[in-house]
């Protein structure tokens, strides 16, 4: 009778004051959900947050941010300009890693430019000690749609965008040179992908040169800056180097850009 | 009464139910810790102690996720208040999965709520009316000069008793054994809760943050009641049908039809009215959109309360007036 009594009260005492903290949390989180309280607001970043670089001397560390070619589209490992490049950045026996891809896919300079706002992104940028770009395709073509045999763009249209992309590309370029005037700035250039497309070929060659042009002067004002051709690679070579899409490059063909960047860098043999 | 209540919490304890789900807990808590740990290994082999850049990196990866046209428009709507959060930790500087034992706790509240936490609740509801009857003691309590209904209704005030207990010894075990993983600390992080969707848009302006500890406490709440209902439900299940084995099968079918519904009933909208529908409130805290369009936090209350009611009704309706034949 001894052990029931003890078993009897623990049991009982320990559940009505399980219930009774259960009810407070119940009645609290209703209350909390259904009025919110205005929580005082929280410490907005910390100091080291906002304005924490890592040492720049050796820095070879990579960031990639842009469109899907920055992200590595049609690269079927995965791997992109952006981890291929730091491959070849560390079997030249120094040392790099990559800080983050923040390619997205479809991102046009109009959609990059807020991004560049974002803390997160800015932090990355700040890590890094080299900046990959890859941005202004979607501006000019939609790829999709020319693929699948929706209406081709006129030279008109394509100038206008080619005008209209090259003002915000000088935007975006002086925006990461403010986030981090440390970082070798490197922008991958434009390809013409539709090479083998009947009335795209001689537009589109023409619309990404004169992109590629007003690249070429953005970037000039940065000192450190590089601008990577991938132009010749497709002209004759698309079916070899463009990926099943017939728009983005291959694992192949990234290797071949993530190559001429590193030749670019000029990065020092240890 | 009191008497009878003892009698039930006796009888509970001895026919050892409880131990079972206690048991439960400490097998299956550090499965799932050591998973979690190994996760988190494999994840600071990639990013280093840089946890930013790796909730920056699941806000790209979500992004991207957004522009394709393969993922549903459903799925959508998760991942963008997902990265409306991720952002806020960010710009708050608040690491959104700071290892410790508090946070495994919560994130494993999160996750059991809807299903693991009832069925356990279940587990020991299930059989406290059939198995006096598959037993045949049913009929030494009844010949008691005791009135029916209080016989029963001390045995629903130790179910009670005992989901409140089976509520906090989840959380208790949970933060002990985590605790053995990932430290002890972490009870005064801030989480933010109160994002919320508007149409397609994300809400943010009754976010607003709220210590770890704090948040438990609402998380267990919430839990404690949907645990109450699903209890209530296995009362009168366990009540109308004679074999122990049978209401278990029909309580766990009913649960887990819940979780199958949640995941593709977003079309069928009625749906929204079934109780094992409406158990996941801990997601109205962590800003989860709704499984269905149009559940809010007043409405599944509304909704559970209602099924809970008329299950007591049913159970003491008929444990009262029905024959006992066997």
């Amino acid at each position: 009778m001894n052990t029931t009594s003890r078993i009897w009260r623990i049991t009982g005492l320990l559940s009505a004051v399980s219930t009774v903290i259960l009810v407070l949390g119940f009645l609290y989180a209703v209350k909390d959900i259904v009025q919110p309280a205005q929580g005082e607001e929280q410490a907005h970043l910390s100091q080291e947050f906002t304005s924490n670089y890592p040492p720049q001397g050796n820095n070879y560390d990579v960031a990639a941010i842009g469109d899907s070619l920055a992200k590595g589209t049609g690269d079927d490992t995965g791997a992109g300009f952006a981890k291929r490049t730091v491959e070849l950045i560390n079997n030249n026996s120094n040392e790099s890693k990559l800080i983050n891809n923040l390619g997205i896919n479809g991102l046009t300079t109009a959609k990059l430019i807020p991004l560049l706002d974002e803390e997160g992104v800015q932090y990355s940028l700040r890590q890094a000690g080299i900046i990959i770009l890859s941005i202004g395709g979607n501006d000019l073509f939609d790829g999709n749609s020319v693929v699948n045999g929706g209406d081709l763009p006129t030279e008109l249209d394509l100038e206008a965008a080619v005008k209209k992309a090259g003002e915000n590309l000088s935007k975006v370029v002086e925006k990461l040179h403010q986030i981090n005037p440390h970082a070798r700035l490197v922008y991958v250039s434009l390809y013409n992908p539709f090479t083998e497309i009947e009335g795209m070929r001689d537009i589109g060659n023409k619309a990404v040169s004169s992109w590629n042009l007003i690249a070429m002067e953005v970037m000039d004002l940065y000192e450190g800056s590089l601008i990577v051709p991938t132009y010749d690679l497709y002209m004759n070579n698309s079916a070899r180097y463009l990926s099943s899409d017939h728009f983005h490059p291959n694992g192949d063909s990234y290797q071949l850009i993530a190559d001429r960047i590193i030749q670019g860098l000029a990065i020092p043999h240890k | 009464m009191l008497l009878l209540i003892k009698n039930e919490t006796i009888k509970m304890i001895r026919k050892k139910r409880f131990y079972v789900v206690l048991l439960v807990l400490l097998v299956l808590v550090p499965l799932f810790a050591y998973a979690q740990l190994r996760e988190s290994e494999s994840k600071r082999e990639k990013f280093g102690t840089d946890w930013r850049r790796e909730v920056q990196q699941a806000i790209t990866d979500n992004q991207n996720s957004l522009g394709s046209d393969r993922v549903p428009e459903e799925w959508k709507k998760y991942r963008k208040i997902y990265i409306q959060q991720l952002k806020y930790y960010l710009e708050h500087d608040v690491n959104p999965a700071q290892p410790g034992g508090v946070s495994f706790t919560r994130e494993f509240l999160n996750n059991a709520a809807s299903l693991f936490i009832p069925l356990l609740i279940m587990g020991i509801g299930s059989d406290i009316v059939s198995s006096e009857r598959t037993m045949g003691t049913v009929k030494m309590l009844l010949t008691r000069p005791i009135r029916r209904w209080k016989v029963l209704l001390s045995k629903l005030i130790t179910l009670l008793m005992f989901v409140s207990l089976t509520v906090v010894c989840t959380v208790i075990i949970c933060y002990l054994i985590s605790g053995l993983f990932f430290g002890y600390g972490g009870f005064n992080m801030p989480v933010f809760t109160g994002f919320q969707l508007n149409g397609s848009e994300v809400d943010m302006s009754t976010v607003h943050g709220v210590p770890q500890w704090k948040y438990l406490l609402m998380q267990t709440g919430l839990i404690w009641f949907v645990g109450i209902v699903v209890a209530i439900l296995a009362f009168m299940v366990s009540v109308l049908v004679r074999s122990t084995a049978a209401s278990i099968v029909i309580m766990m079918a009913a649960l887990i039809a819940g979780s199958i519904l949640s995941n593709m009933a977003s079309a069928w909208t009625s749906a929204k009215y079934l109780f094992m529908v409406n158990l996941g409130l801990t997601n109205y805290l962590a800003g989860t959109p709704a499984p269905i369009e149009g559940m809010t936090l007043g409405f599944s209350l509304a909704v559970l309360s209602i099924w809970g009611a008329c299950s007591l009704v049913v159970s003491f309706l008929v444990f009262t007036k029905q024959d006992i034949l066997n």
